[in-house]
């Protein structure tokens, strides 16, 4: 993979589950340190989308490459889900959930050295969640689970982060800490594909929009892309109402 | 007859040293796979396996007598653990899924020891076990069958903690679910063919639920876990076949001996309960509640 090159390319991509459902048509460059924001009405494919570009929904048509190649290696690609159902009984502390992001890189055998120990606490700190480390996860505010979480997503060192609705639930503070560390990874040249329902989200920290409704609506710089016209086509028939910063769809927010 | 001969001058009995050996190291195993079988909820999965196990035992003991134990009961386990597990993730609950391996395989088991001349006398070891009467032949198989489990665990231990944390998140990084629930669930059937043939069908359950529960109740250390787990099995193993000498030989008070080694894993349970209470009476100001069951059994979970 060369720096300069793009580190996902989706050629008249479509991904399906086997049961049906899917998203088509999709036509997407992501350069290093380029943030996309993927934004359509519920049950638009967005999580199809992402799930796709991991390799966990099949692709049926068109070609994908990640950092160049047709699959991804090991560790290269971040996830963070939609805050994600988990045991608060369970018995693990912050760290050891961030050390799972190590583990794709480490393989079945090999333990945790202190070089992967150096990328968790770095991951912790970009989070802003040094402190917490030894705290054990399920005592962690929402927001700072949903931060732990990118936290590991991040210890796999990825190129790409695909973040999957990561502001729903969020209050304020962690909705800022979570923005900063997206741009502290821009600069570090990581690519980030977010899905979202939030255009504000979009215009701070995104460079690009890509809207999708079952296919490919629109997809370019924020300012062209992000027009009334364009994000009622998209959310067609939700009802939308669009003011400086903020689209609001009903039965959306507060997700 | 002293303290000192039954916790240790016992053992130097042949039989009893057979049986402390082999216990020793199925208990540590159990204690082992049994964090994970606590991690993942899949108790009554475990006790599912033990159930096909039987048939396995009882087909075993018709063709090569006493030699056939192992070998049936593996073929037995590991085809209830493929079942198992794809019967899950087929999506049929486990519950219901759990329930027709077990009445079907118990059924069967009891069937086919019925043939025998010793019904009675064969049933009852089948159920419960003849730790003091392990043949000397039988020693390294059943020492074997258990560090399979604990080698098939142990190269995925991290990867099974992380898919019993966060079975979406373990996908998502690329782990495959599939073959790590058959890794676990081979284990535990591999658990069970041992202890089955050590503590018998019934009881092996005891040594794979108890030291897992027992240190969810003394730490909230993941890591911590396991070597407090096998802790718990193997003193208890210890000291139940040193309890049931002691009463035999000292008080003339016949104990079966895989019922007394059973018996003495739930008292150190309670103790582990009681430790709990008390320190969560006494460290009011950062309660840790006793850890509630909160998640449904996850094993087939896409």
């Amino acid at each position: 993979m060369s720096d300069s090159g793009p580190v996902l390319v989706l050629r008249d991509a479509a991904f399906r589950h086997p049961g049906g459902a899917g998203i088509a048509g999709l036509r997407l460059s992501v350069a290093p340190g380029e943030a996309v924001a993927v934004i359509g009405p519920n049950g638009a494919g967005k999580s199809t989308l992402l799930r796709g570009i991991l390799g966990l929904v099949p692709l049926v048509e068109g070609s994908m490459r990640v950092g160049g190649s047709e699959h991804a290696s090991d560790g290269m690609i971040g996830f963070l889900p939609q805050s994600s159902d988990l045991d608060p009984d369970f018995p693990i502390n912050l760290e050891q959930v961030v050390m799972q992001g190590r583990y794709r890189r480490l393989g079945l055998l090999r333990w945790p050295g202190r070089r992967d120990r150096e990328v968790v606490r770095g991951a912790l700190e970009t989070v802003g969640l040094a402190d917490r480390a030894r705290r054990r996860f399920g005592e962690l505010s929402g927001g700072q689970r949903q931060r732990g979480m990118l936290a590991r997503a991040l210890a796999s060192e990825p190129v790409l982060l695909l973040l999957d609705e990561p502001f729903n639930g969020l209050d304020q503070a962690n909705r800022d800490a979570l923005i900063e560390t997206v741009r502290t990874l821009k600069r570090r040249g990581v690519a980030i594909i977010v899905s979202t329902h939030d255009l504000e989200l979009a215009r701070q920290v995104c460079d690009t929009v890509l809207l999708v409704n079952g296919g490919q609506v629109g997809c370019g710089p924020v300012d062209d892309v992000l027009t009334l016209e364009n994000v009622q086509e998209c959310f067609e028939g939700v009802g939308v109402e669009i003011d400086e910063h903020t689209v609001v769809v009903p039965g959306h927010e507060g997700h | 007859m002293s303290l000192g001969d039954a916790l240790f001058g016992a053992f130097a009995l042949p039989f009893m040293g057979r049986a402390l050996l082999v216990l020793l190291v199925l208990s540590i195993v159990a204690g082992i796979v049994g964090v994970l079988v606590n991690l993942r909820g899949l108790e009554f999965i475990s006790d599912g396996l033990t159930h096909a196990v039987f048939p396995g035992l009882a087909i075993g003991l018709a063709v090569g007598g006493t030699a056939g134990l192992v070998p049936g009961a593996a073929i037995a386990a590991l085809i209830g653990a493929v079942l198992l597990t794809l019967f899950l993730r087929a999506g049929v609950t486990s519950d219901a899924a759990v329930a027709v391996v077990l009445t079907a395989t118990f059924s069967v088991g009891v069937i086919v020891v019925s043939r025998s001349d010793d019904y009675a006398g064969e049933l009852e070891a089948l159920l419960f076990g003849r730790v003091l009467t392990i043949a000397p032949e039988d020693v390294v198989p059943l020492v074997v069958v258990s560090l399979v489990a604990a080698v098939a665990v142990g190269a995925t231990l991290k990867q099974q903690v992380f898919r019993a944390f966060d079975p979406h998140g373990s996908r998502a990084a690329g782990d495959r679910g599939l073959a790590l629930d058959l890794v676990l669930n081979a284990s535990i059937a591999l658990v069970v063919v041992a202890g089955a043939s050590t503590v018998g069908t019934l009881l092996v359950l005891a040594l794979l639920i108890v030291p897992g529960a027992s240190a969810r109740l003394a730490t909230v250390h993941l890591w911590r876990l396991f070597p407090i787990a096998a802790s718990v099995g193997a003193v208890s193993a210890w000291l139940g076949l040193a309890v049931g000498f002691g009463a035999s030989v000292g008080a003339g008070i016949d104990l079966p001996a895989g019922s007394t080694v059973v018996a003495v894993f739930v008292v150190v349970y309670a103790l582990m309960l009681a430790y709990r209470v008390v320190r969560d009476r006494t460290t009011r100001s950062a309660p840790a509640p006793v850890p509630a069951r909160t998640r449904a059994r996850t094993a087939g979970e896409r």
